[in-house]
């Protein structure tokens, strides 16, 4: 096992962790906005970044992002150092220009002590970070409907062509998993809508409930040997199925 | 008008044996067709994402992220301006100018015939030779507004046979 000094502590790594687990694990919180446990590490929002040295370094220290440095035995982390908290304002204070009315958006960088942003705001307010959770989560999912287009300032998560995505499946993955909830949809037990497509619903036949469309049941019939008839039911149902037939198994149990 | 329809699945086929069925070729794939149509046809996109099985989004992604590629149809002889900082100093704005006069195209823009599209680059590495302007292959250097006619009808006449 590795042994890391975190802010002064010594903490205990798992094999093959990164370090911004170990830094949480150490319970000192860093922010990040493109972090999430489901998926891969991406490197994208900069915010966890941290510095990090060796005794045998001489004092030199570099900044990496700690959600992509792989948890190294000997390593000494500082999440305070001037220059970190330095450089996480200027990302902080770029993101706000970027996302001026942005509630999540405001409230890390007001966590960090920038009320207002000293670059020029941007003229045309939006809520997306570029955080890149939305087509990580339809990547892994295995649908790839929407993808980062352009470059630079002009980048945007959008599907190809900027028209409905032939592939989405309108899980709501990507909206669910944004931070900033900026991706809109609407559902309701008839229909549900997201990146301009119309989706229907399948109902569960015992409550009748809405709960997943068409075009999901189809992805998912026989991936990974699921059932088609797994989705006459809906989530609910079947925990309640499980349930009475748990009560079922265990009636007369402990008499 | 572009010669060459986007139906037309001719060059596609050819293009598409030339390189393995492969994620790792798309951009590859892309600069054929980009060579063979000029630009990116929406509807060959979808074929180049079949056949490679990528994600369209994803081929959608690549197309829009290098300037080299256009998803809107380009003229048969690309203009290009340098503005890279020596060509700027040396005036390859009032290149630029007389070229529109000339042509009615602003950066950017496609002449109505689809004969010319002008392009502004930031730098192609020869500023010994600034202003540098590029029609189509031929280079350009330290030009004036009163050499563009002759730049701009050369090429006229190389297509002409």
């Amino acid at each position: 096992m590795n042994t890391l000094i975190v802010n002064g502590r010594h903490v205990k790594a798992r094999e093959g962790a990164m370090l911004l687990e170990v830094i949480r694990q150490a319970g000192v919180s860093l922010p990040t906005l493109c972090d999430h446990a489901a998926l891969e590490p991406w490197g994208g929002c900069r915010l966890c970044l941290v510095d990090v040295t060796r005794n045998e370094w001489d004092g030199w220290a570099k900044m990496v992002v700690s959600c992509m440095f792989p948890a190294e035995d000997g390593l000494i982390v500082r999440t305070d150092s001037p220059r970190v908290v330095e450089t996480r304002k200027v990302v902080l204070d770029l993101l706000l220009a970027r996302c001026p009315d942005t509630p999540l958006v405001q409230k890390l960088a007001r966590d960090h002590g920038i009320e207002q942003t000293s670059y020029q705001p941007n003229p045309e307010p939006t809520d997306c970070v570029l955080c890149g959770l939305c087509t990580r989560v339809c990547d892994h999912i295995g649908v790839s409907a929407i993808a980062t287009v352009n470059r630079g300032a002009g980048r945007e998560v959008a599907p190809p062509f900027h028209e409905a995505p032939p592939d989405c499946i309108g899980c709501l993955a990507c909206a669910e998993i944004c931070p900033t909830s900026c991706i809109p949809f609407t559902t309701s037990d008839s229909k549900r809508t997201i990146w301009g497509k119309a989706f229907e619903m399948v109902r569960c036949t015992q409550c009748g409930r809405a709960f997943i469309t068409k075009e999901q049941a189809a992805f998912y019939d026989g991936r990974n040997g699921v059932p088609a008839s797994y989705f006459d039911t809906c989530d609910e149902c079947k925990r309640r199925a499980q349930a009475q037939q748990f009560s079922r198994l265990s009636a007369g149990a402990g008499r | 008008m572009n010669s060459i329809s986007c139906a037309d699945g001719q060059p596609m086929e050819a293009i598409l044996e030339r390189h393995p069925r492969e994620e790792a070729s798309l951009i590859q794939v892309l600069q054929d067709v980009h060579r063979a149509y000029s630009y990116l046809p929406c509807d060959v996109l979808v074929q180049v994402a079949k056949a490679l099985d990528v994600p369209v989004a994803k081929v959608f992604s690549v197309a829009t992220f290098y300037k080299a590629f256009s998803l809107d149809p380009q003229g048969k002889t690309i203009i290009k301006v340098c503005t890279g900082t020596a060509c700027h100093i040396r005036g390859s704005g009032q290149v630029i100018e007389e070229i529109t006069r000339q042509l009615g195209i602003g950066p950017g823009e496609t002449t109505s015939d689809m004969g010319f599209t002008l392009k502004t680059v930031n730098c192609v590495g020869a500023c010994a030779m600034a202003p540098v302007l590029i029609v189509g292959e031929q280079v350009h250097g330290g030009v004036k507004p009163a050499k563009v006619a002759k730049a701009l009808n050369q090429e006229g006449h190389r297509d002409a046979h």
